[in-house]
């Protein structure tokens, strides 16, 4: 089942592992809820990322490491690749370490990815989001 | 003193050569002057001013066999010389006239025999007038000899110190024993900056940077250099203005007569070469750089699209197909592997190449990984060809090791077999080679009875992107570089590896060495866990159907603190056929819930448990301690987004049955979860 406009933001087979749980092909009432729920997950998420990177005493990188574990997981579960692959930088990141999690960084380094990533992140999970709408026709 | 006359001042101006002879007299001092004459040890004869000989010394005769004295008195110069043997006629008139234009002595030389002759005349004037010449011979051969190696050598010495001196490509200099600064050339003096007189006297340590001397190594290198009679080094050496400049330092010691006089130092500056090699390196890493990342590029872009080619593809195999169609789903599907496989080979080649690739150091066992592969090959061998193992039962039940290159090495090594060999068998061997208290060593063998590998291509086997036949590509498919991974990895795990052919007749005997860190024995129930681990390999409707048949009834926990991915989870055990399934949103809460006593016999309250490996406050791991520290032994499945190499089998070694990658692929799960529960049916 092909999804408009999803080419490299979603993988096709995971997501498609979520349709079938749909009961009914034309209500998609399971996958519906599971997608807006991670669509709330996902704001509430990034809410909390701005949250610690506004702080104006020392920014809390391990928290935001385990946030971005956190939306990698279910980013993952639907296939949505690109979140996925910004929050496990931010996972990776917020370890002081590159973005494929090998070398180390500095803090400072860390810090500067962190923000412009999340930034990314974001900006791909809102891409996303209006590409999933616009399958669930909901053009709001 | 009274003062002296005019004439006796010429007198003794011509002193010592002339002689004021005194009239003949009978006097003493007449007798003595011709005992002078007739026994000067040197062969000497006088001539008037006429030329005629009137004195003869009695040592002529050992130049000249004539010797009746009478016989020479009294004749002219040319008879004489007639006579005699020495000298020539035309040496004593050389003589003879040098001191008339002179009126000084001379000497002059001639050969004779191979001795050289010295013919010294002195005039003997008085009042102006050369009264008489007093000719002396001598043979100074010796004398003519040694002057000459006197010349040679200086000039040899000369010649050295000028070349020493001028040579400005090499700072050439002395130390004395000490380390001292003896001697100083221009070439020292361009390189290092220094003048002569600035350096001489200085210690040489002057040329070496401070981190060096607090080291001693100027020291150090004279010590080496007395006790290997030379010393070598290449390294920065600081300038007079304290800019630095590369060297290559030779230090010699230097003796005479066995006495230490000092030490010859040689320094070359290197500064350009060393530029240059360092810019040649840069290059040549920048481009190897680039060419393994472009590599890993590429393989990485190819990788996504076929993953999804390879996944629709499955889903079409499951669909409908008619006998034609399946046949042609099959064919794309198996090229599909083969591509995956060389694409996912030219990867690992690259971040090989590239030196970062990374090796895990879980706990493994080697005998379950050979008993895994041999497994997945069992199923699949060609009729005719026995597959066997043998595992030496002293082999560690777990070390410190990379499990997934492990058997990486084992199953490549394992396929080339299976695929070059026909006929007869394949067998599988490991054993453990050495221990001491650190490491295992362990030997792993891959025997077959195949077509062999002809002698000539048994040197480039292990060379990237070759293969020994060019004809059999076409029958065997390959890149060509799966052993020269296996020989990296090999390397990595502090191993060799190595190819003989088989003295069982035709073959080959592919093996490969891994050192493996030792660890403390693991507990009893972690054992007992590690023997569950397998893959069923059942066809995926067939397997579908199985798990279907065996979840009703089945008490399922799932530990998952992401409700999205919780919800999905539920959902798909549900459609899988569960009915009873908890779920839980930390470790802690897993566990609680995993270790409830259920009456009457206390049993666990669930058949499987899903753990997630990130959770709060305990995770899948500490979680999975906990449950098995409370004796329950129903197997666990791990659950994790962190898909690293090497992870699942560490969390095997933790405790845990089996290990799913998230986003969680259904038919995988559906083999893993029937291989749990049959396992545990098996064991309960």
């Amino acid at each position: 089942m092909a999804i408009p406009g999803a080419k490299d933001s979603i993988d096709e087979a995971t997501f498609e592992q979520i349709l079938e749980m749909d009961d009914d092909e034309d209500e998609r009432e399971f996958s519906r809820s599971i997608v807006y729920d991670f669509f709330t997950q996902a704001e509430s998420t990034f809410d909390k990322m701005d949250a610690n990177l506004a702080r104006s005493e020392k920014k809390d990188l391990k928290t935001l490491s385990e946030l971005g574990h956190f939306l990698k997981g279910s980013s993952a579960t639907l296939g949505l690749n690109k979140v996925k692959d910004s929050c496990e930088k931010i996972q990776n990141y917020g370890q002081k370490k590159d973005e494929k999690g090998e070398k180390e960084i500095t803090e400072e380094e860390g810090l500067k990815k962190l923000e412009t990533t999340i930034e990314q992140a974001k900006q791909e999970f809102h891409d996303v989001e209006k590409v999933l709408k616009k399958f669930y026709n909901d053009e709001s | 003193m009274s003062p002296l006359r005019p004439r006796d001042l010429t007198a003794f101006s011509l002193a010592p050569t002339t002689v004021n002879l005194p009239p003949p007299t009978d006097s003493d001092s007449g007798s003595l002057v011709l005992d002078i004459l007739c026994y000067t040890p040197t062969p000497t004869f006088v001539l008037d001013a006429n030329l005629r000989v009137i004195h003869v010394s009695d040592s002529f005769r050992s130049v000249s066999s004539h010797l009746n004295r009478d016989q020479l008195l009294g004749i002219h110069v040319d008879d004489f010389c007639a006579k005699v043997t020495l000298p020539s006629n035309a040496l004593v008139r050389g003589g003879i006239r040098a001191a008339q234009n002179t009126a000084s002595s001379s000497m002059l030389e001639e050969r004779l025999h191979d001795r050289i002759w010295t013919l010294r005349t002195v005039p003997i004037i008085r009042n102006d007038t050369v009264r008489c010449f007093l000719m002396e011979v001598q043979d100074t051969t010796e004398a003519h000899r040694r002057q000459l190696e006197l010349e040679e050598r200086s000039y040899t010495n000369e010649t050295f110190k000028i070349l020493v001196d001028t040579v400005k490509d090499y700072a050439i200099f002395m130390l004395d024993p000490q380390g001292y600064v003896a001697t100083w050339n221009a070439g020292a003096q361009t390189f290092k900056g220094y003048t002569k007189s600035e350096i001489i006297g200085k210690h040489f340590s002057n040329f070496y940077s401070q981190e060096d001397r607090d080291n001693d190594k100027p020291g150090r290198e004279l010590r080496d250099a007395l006790r290997d009679g030379r010393c070598e080094d290449e390294g920065w050496r600081i300038r007079k203005d304290g800019s630095r400049f590369w060297a290559n330092v030779v230090i010699t010691p230097v003796y005479k007569d066995n006495v230490l006089l000092g030490f010859s130092k040689v320094t070359r500056d290197l500064t350009e070469r060393k530029k240059a090699e360092s810019t040649l390196i840069s290059a040549y890493e920048e481009a190897s750089k680039l060419k393994s990342e472009f590599l890993a590029n590429m393989s990485h872009e190819i990788r996504t699209p076929m993953h999804g080619m390879l996944a629709a593809l499955t889903l079409l195999l499951d669909t409908d197909l008619n006998p034609e169609q399946l046949e042609l789903a099959r064919v794309i599907e198996e090229s599909g592997e083969v591509l995956l496989q060389v694409i996912n080979d030219i990867l690992d080649y690259s971040k090989l190449a590239s030196g970062n690739f990374p090796i895990s150091h879980d706990i493994i066992s080697v005998s379950d990984i050979i008993l895994s592969v041999f497994r997945t090959h069992e199923k699949c061998s060609k009729p005719n060809v026995l597959l066997q193992k043998s595992i030496d039962p002293k082999l560690p039940s777990a070390a410190e090791g990379d499990s997934l290159r492990y058997r990486q090495i084992v199953q490549n090594l394992l396929s080339n077999a299976t695929k070059f060999t026909d006929e007869g068998y394949v067998r599988m061997q490991a054993k453990l080679q050495q221990e001491d208290d650190e490491y295992y060593t362990i030997l792993t063998e891959v025997v077959d009875s195949g077509i062999g590998v002809p002698a000539i291509a048994s040197g480039s086997l292990f060379t990237p992107f070759t293969q020994f036949d060019n004809s059999a590509t076409k029958r065997y498919k390959g890149t060509g570089l799966g052993l020269s991974i296996c020989k990296s990895l090999a390397e990595l795990m502090g191993g060799k590896i190595g190819f003989h052919p088989n003295s069982e007749g035709k073959g080959s005997v592919f093996w490969f060495t891994a050192k493996l860190k030792k660890v403390k024995q693991l507990g009893q129930v972690e054992l007992l866990q590690r023997k569950l681990e397998t893959l069923s390999t059942a066809s995926s409707t067939h397997a579908f159907d199985e798990l279907r048949s065996l979840a009703r009834n089945r008490r399922i926990l799932i530990a998952e603190d992401n409700a999205i991915n919780r919800k999905v989870m539920l959902k798909m055990l549900t459609g899988l056929g569960f009915e009873s399934i908890d779920v839980a949103t930390d470790g802690n809460e897993a566990v609680r819930l995993s270790t409830r006593q259920i009456p009457p016999n206390n049993s666990s309250p669930y058949d499987l448990i899903m753990l997630d490996i990130n959770m709060p406050f305990l995770d899948g791991t500490q979680a999975t301690k906990k449950i098995r520290e409370a004796g329950i032994d129903v197997p666990i499945m791990a659950m994790t987004a962190n898909a690293l190499k090497g992870q699942a089998e560490s969390y095997i070694a933790k405790g845990m049955t089996a290990y799913i990658a998230k986003p969680v692929d259904r038919k995988l799960l559906v083999e893993l979860l029937l291989s749990c529960l049959q396992k545990r049916d098996g064991l309960g």
